[in-house]
């Protein structure tokens, strides 16, 4: 019990600091993107080279228009002078340059956003596709504990909150932080009394949103909750809508409703008024910073020390200086979400299926031969101490023959199927297909020689082609129609508004249970398997439907190896050898007509119940007596 | 619009206006609603203010303009403006939180109240999941052009005082800006459809992801076993790759969008710089009205492409209102905007089983009942019977035979297309809303509890313990309550995945019993129960008719424990068709036999073929079945 499931890493990986992973995660990723992402940087650089001109421009604007004013409501000479009136230094030359400047500043930044997106989601791309190739890997030990909105959440939900990391992460926090660092430059340059103040500024704006920013994080997470517990109710009732009305459950159901609906209310507007201390904080301090630069220009201004276009341009850098701050304290918290979801890809991609893949060899075409030599099985993820799910299974089915399994529910039926599928390997003997043990094989060679029809048929939404082909392009169209006729949904086929290329619906929708049957089989003729492994539908199925399904069986069965597994006496009665299972032991096995003739049989005996009232469930101590 | 101002309206006219239904909705806190159009007046349009005392502060400064007051004091007053906006805004979200969340609740709580109350028979148009798309994004669509109606008069207060501020400094420029302004309406007006659009698709390509990922692994065994992990993973890349076409599709459009009102921004100050620069050699344009105009020209734009985005509102809550009509099929829109007490403040009182008496069910005749299925095929054909009082009448034939449609139609589930019912003689007009306890009532097919404890689920309402008690053990349900962690007060998670398949059947019928009405209808109860479940529950179920026949004598009393005198039962098992008084075989919706079972036995070959499938009852009936074990 050792080996059946994939192994977890055994220690916890590292705990590398959330920014270095971050940059390995980046360097896998974007390294064969080195193009797009140099591209994207001389955007950026350029955006934010231009960004910086723009305040400059209006200041010698002014500076040029307030000297003109102060020459006595005349323009100064050395303006009219010049030659051609868009002339640089002239008042509508700098016009002109401000408007091409902001134009292209405005473009880069679109484009550096654009450029960042592509690449992005290139990156994200390429990472949900190895897991999801990781994943399919896995063995069943891994997927049993599963569910499928797990498997989202962890194929693309973490990866999806790292898309903002791959897109948006150099763009906006480079970006940021560049243009941050250019505008102070640019202002302690100017006065060193203007660039300290801004700095301080900016510091205690960093500082300040950094507290706020988690602030209203629970009560949103509370908000969503209570949105998704309103929804759940209105989505229950209306799902069952029939039992409600024909009830007169309309009343009481609106009244619990009330309930919800407080809920609602109450953690929706908690949440708003939170999320807007967050927001409104930031924008206090927006003016707050805005009408001290406003203040120390007026100051520096009123002595004489700066120019007024230069008190101006100052107030503009000031602007300026709002949106990186917010946009590097958000990435900040992003990244904070990112390193969990790093985490746990990582975590991911380092779980190692328990399955070895190295087997080569392929197996022979017709029927196979199945031989069990001393097998025990038990899950890995079963409680200490709990018997082995099979034990001591020893038997060999020869080519061709058809082999019914009956048993109690948990006495190791469907157990014993996978193994033959290698979705486990046993514990100890081995499982050999036409003599070759199933590690020795190769893994997708073995898959498609053994076919399985389940009671339990999974259709994907797509279209009636691709549910049958599991999306395999290869397969062409006729072989497809073929298949379908041959299990006798020609008719079916016939019918469909655009034949192959019909979707299916979500869970079948558009198709009965006994067509959805039908389709499996059709799934199992296509690979022409060696051996078919059939789990009888045991329920739901009409008299006419199950005489379609009667066919296909004994058409699938003929020249093929093949194990039943049965919830009908009537079904067994195809088998060429009975077995019963009983706590994953064989408690019979034999030639299916010589066990009936012997009324000391199991098999004897459940046929004589069979023909009383009931089945195998209804008198559970059938089996125990035997 | 000037609606919002007028009294609000008295009576409705046939097909109300989308304005007047948002009236009549709006209107129901009014007092609310006025107190949010006054925050948020002051909040869009006290800008308007700090744009002149900008002016005042640059004029000053520079000496260009004569001004009352010293730069100092601009910059004081500016700063009062400023905290007297955050104060609103805080105030404002409070208030507009409030006032939002009650208008959408209140609107939900129609719907669902519609759908599940009002008389007639409801199909939802679409899947459960389709209705609560309209549930939640129509609703908010609406919401959203309530708010608009909010935010805009202080926007266009705005707007004309800026304006015409700048209009008095220069009106050629004024009218110049103007121009890149309205073209930013038409620009953006036009691309907006596009944006919606491509977003629409980026998430119908991301639920096609997820859809596959979900499927994927929900078959893994299915995929594993086939062999073709490659083929699936190349799908998987392919649904991906579409994903990130369109979302580069939506982020280069919101780009674009984006663009568009930024530089009209740019070219507008661009003008105003080539103009200015004329003006200000004449000496009529100075820095402060040039400070004006750039601190008033971004909220301009922001103004315009609001108006556009609202008259694109204006029509998408037409539509939405037109799509809650249709879900609620003969409510109209009157319904969605109607008033609800809702108790947000101290939270509801305690629920009034709004329980009518009724008189015993002596008979139940039908006559010609037909009816159609939604893609107009014929479901029922002209079925007549009659169930006789205390009767145990089964219904069976083939799956997809008409056997749940029949009783369906009956109840009134379905909406019917020809025949009558009578219930003791009485025509029944409406059976949707005749079809309820204490009369009758229902489990259907398959049965669906709610997220709550199994109590909740079984009482609905009702308090009786003694009742409730009784309605277990006639449902076999009482070891599977022993059996649960707690009991009763067991919570059976969202559709009751929590219990087995037999164990949510069961709540099922016992919620049907604890609504001790006179005829119980059983539709096809059974397909979870192993046979020995099944036979418990009919003998339970016929004790309980030999009490309330023995005791209905003497005074016609109906207050038995779990009434049910009268049985109609859709199922194919020998269990139910063994004690049938009466057998009604269906046939491609036509009753093609009735009697009892050994008449029917005699001629109907249907019902040989299924009492002949009935016999080997399957070997492995309990749910749960083998896949989930091992």
């Amino acid at each position: 019990m050792t080996t059946a499931t994939a192994t977890e890493p055994a220690t916890p990986p590292p705990r590398a600091p959330s920014l270095r992973r971050y940059g390995r995660m980046l360097g896998r990723y974007l390294r064969p993107q080195w193009r797009a992402a140099t591209a994207l940087a001389l955007l950026l650089l350029s955006s934010i080279g231009l960004q910086l001109l723009v305040p400059q421009i209006l200041r010698r604007f002014i500076d040029a228009a307030g000297v003109s004013a102060a020459g006595g409501g005349g323009i100064d000479a050395a303006m009219l002078a010049a030659p051609v009136w868009w002339a640089p230094g002239g008042l509508a030359g700098l016009a002109l340059l401000f408007m091409v400047v902001a134009l292209l500043t405005q473009l880069l930044g679109a484009a550096a956003t654009y450029a960042g997106a592509a690449v992005g989601w290139t990156a994200t791309n390429a990472l949900r596709g190895d897991l999801a190739r990781h994943c399919l890997g896995l063995d069943l030990g891994f997927h049993k504990t599963r569910t499928a909105g797990e498997m989202i959440e962890r194929i693309d939900g973490d990866v999806t909150a790292l898309s903002d990391f791959f897109a948006q992460f150099s763009v906006r926090v480079l970006g940021g932080v560049l243009l941050l660092a250019g505008i102070l430059t640019v202002l302690w340059f100017e006065n060193v009394w203007i660039g300290a103040a801004m700095t301080l500024f900016m510091l205690l704006e960093f500082a300040v949103l950094a507290r706020t920013r988690e602030v209203a994080v629970p009560a949103t997470t509370l908000e969503r909750e209570a949105h998704a517990k309103l929804f759940g109710f209105i989505e229950e009732r209306l799902a069952g809508i029939e039992d409600v009305r024909a009830n007169g459950g309309g009343p009481h159901a609106l009244h619990r409703f009330l309930v919800p609906v407080r809920t609602f209310f109450f953690h929706t507007r908690r949440a708003w008024m939170l999320r807007s201390v967050v927001w409104l904080s930031s924008y206090g301090l927006f003016v707050l910073g805005s009408l001290v630069t406003l203040g120390a220009s007026i100051h520096l201004v009123t002595i004489g020390a700066i120019t007024l276009g230069t008190g101006y341009m100052v107030f503009q850098y000031m602007i300026m200086l709002q949106a990186p701050i917010e946009q590097i304290t958000q990435q900040m918290q992003h990244l904070q979400r990112a390193g969990a979801s790093i985490g746990r890809v990582d975590e991911l991609l380092r779980t190692q299926s328990a399955l070895a893949r190295d087997g080569e060899r392929r197996l022979p075409a017709g029927p196979l031969e199945v031989h069990f030599e001393a097998v025990r099985f038990g899950y890995a993820d079963a409680p200490p101490r709990t018997p082995p799910i099979l034990d001591g299974i020893d038997f060999r089915l020869a080519p061709g023959r058809v082999l019914g399994l009956l048993g109690r529910t948990g006495s190791g039926k469907t157990t014993l199927t996978r193994l033959l599928f290698r979705f486990y390997d046993p514990d100890a003997g081995s499982v050999r297909l036409a003599g070759i043990p199933t590690p020795a094989l190769d893994l997708d060679d073995l898959r498609r020689r053994v076919g399985m029809v389940t009671q339990d048929v999974q259709l994907f939404q797509a279209s009636v082609r691709e549910n049958l082909s599991f999306f395999d392009r290869a397969i062409p169209d006729q072989r497809l129609r073929d298949v379908l006729h041959e299990v006798g949904l020609g008719e079916w086929l016939e019918h469909l508004p655009d034949g192959l290329d019909t979707l299916v619906k979500a869970a079948g929708g558009n198709l009965s249970a006994g067509e959805a049957q039908l389709l499996a089989f059709a799934r199992v003729f296509l690979e022409d398997p060696g051996l078919v492994i059939l789990d009888e539908p045991s329920s739901r199925l009409d008299p006419v439907t199950e005489r379609h399904l009667e066919r296909c069986i004994e058409r699938l069965l003929r020249g093929r190896t093949a194990i039943i597994i049965a919830h009908r006496l009537e079904t067994v009665e195809r088998a060429d050898e009975v077995m019963i299972l009983d706590a994953g032991r064989i408690a019979e096995h034999g030639e299916r007509r010589r066990l009936a003739a012997d009324p000391g049989s199991r098999y004897a005996r459940l046929l004589a119940a069979g023909r009383g009232r009931g089945g195998l469930e209804a008198h559970p101590d059938l089996l125990e007596l035997a | 619009m000037t609606t919002l101002t007028t009294a609000p309206p008295t009576a409705a006219r046939a097909t109300p206006g989308t304005l007047r239904l948002l009236l009549t909705l709006a209107w129901h806190r009014r007092a609310l609603l006025l107190l949010n159009v006054a925050i948020w007046l002051l909040v869009h349009a006290s800008p308007v203010l700090v744009g002149l005392f900008m002016k005042g502060i640059f004029d000053t400064l520079s000496g260009q303009a004569t001004a009352a007051l010293s730069p100092w004091a601009f910059l004081v007053l500016a700063l009062a403006v400023d905290v007297m906006r955050i104060g609103a805004l805080a105030g404002g979200v409070y208030a507009w939180a409030s006032y939002w969340s009650e208008v959408i609740l209140r609107m939900r709580r129609n719907l669902l109240a519609y759908l599940l109350t009002a008389p007639g028979s409801r199909r939802l148009p679409d899947s459960p999941s389709e209705a609560i798309s309209r549930f939640r994004d129509d609703v908010d669509d609406i919401a959203q052009y309530l708010e608009h109606w909010v935010d805009m008069w202080g926007l266009v207060l705005f707007a004309v005082i800026a304006l015409a501020v700048m209009f008095q400094v220069d009106p050629l420029m004024t009218a110049l800006i103007c121009l890149p302004l309205l073209l930013t309406l038409l620009l953006t007006n036009a691309l907006r459809p596009h944006i919606r659009r491509v977003r629409r698709a980026m998430r119908e390509a991301t639920g096609r992801v997820t859809d596959f990922v979900g499927e994927t692994f929900n078959a893994i065994q299915a995929v594993q076993g086939s062999g073709r992990e490659e083929a699936v993973l190349a799908e998987f890349e392919r649904r991906n790759g579409v994903r990130r076409r369109t979302a580069l599709t939506d982020a280069l459009l919101a780009e674009v969008f984006k663009s568009v009102n930024d530089n009209m921004v740019n070219v507008a100050t661009g003008i105003i710089l080539l103009i200015g620069a004329g003006a200000m050699q004449r000496g009529s344009f100075t820095v402060g009205d040039f400070a004006l105009f750039v601190t008033f020209l971004p909220r301009l734009t922001e103004t315009i492409s609001f108006l556009g985005a609202m008259m694109v509102q204006h029509k998408r809550t037409g539509v939405a209102f037109e799509r809650l009509s249709a879900l609620l099929q003969d409510g109209g829109p009157e319904t969605v905007v109607a008033g609800a007490e809702l108790h947000l403040r101290h939270g509801p009182p305690p629920f009034v089983d709004p329980r009518r008496a009724s008189e015993p069910l002596r008979s139940l005749r039908v006559e010609g009942l037909s009816a159609r299925h939604g893609d107009g095929a014929l479901a029922l054909d002209d079925v007549s019977f009659e169930l006789p009082r205390g009767s145990f009448t089964v219904v069976t034939g083939r799956v997809g035979s008409g056997k749940s449609t029949l009783v369906r139609v009956l109840m009134g589930l379905l909406p019917r297309e020809a025949g009558a019912i009578w219930w003791n003689g009485t025509l029944v007009e409406d059976p949707a809303s005749w079809f309820v306890p204490p009369r009758s009532a229902y489990t259907s097919q398959v049965p669906r509890l709610f997220s709550d404890t199994l109590r909740e689920n079984v009482a609905m309402g009702r308090a009786d313990p003694a009742h409730l008690r009784r309605a277990i053990e006639l449902a076999v349900m009482e070891r599977d309550v022993e059996v649960l962690h707690h009991g009763l007060e067991t919570e059976v998670g969202s559709r009751g995945v929590r219990l087995s398949g037999g164990q949510v059947q069961r709540s099922a019928a016992a919620r049907m019993f604890m609504r001790e009405a006179e005829l119980l209808v059983f539709d096809d109860l059974s397909s979870a129960l192993d046979v020995e479940t099944e036979r418990q529950l009919w003998e339970g179920v016929f004790a309980q008719r030999g009490k309330v026949e023995g005791a209905a004598a003497p005074d016609g009393a109906t207050a038995l424990p779990c009434g049910g005198s009268t049985c109609l039962v859709v199922s194919h098992r020998r269990a139910a068709l063994e004690r049938a008084d009466q057998v009604l075989v269906m046939d491609a919706g036509r009753l093609v036999a009735r009697g009892s079972l050994r008449e029917v036995l005699s001629h109907s070959s249907v019902l040989r073929e299924i009492w002949g499938e009935a016999r080997g009852e399957a070997l492995e009936a309990r749910p749960g079945g083998p896949t989930s074990a091992c």
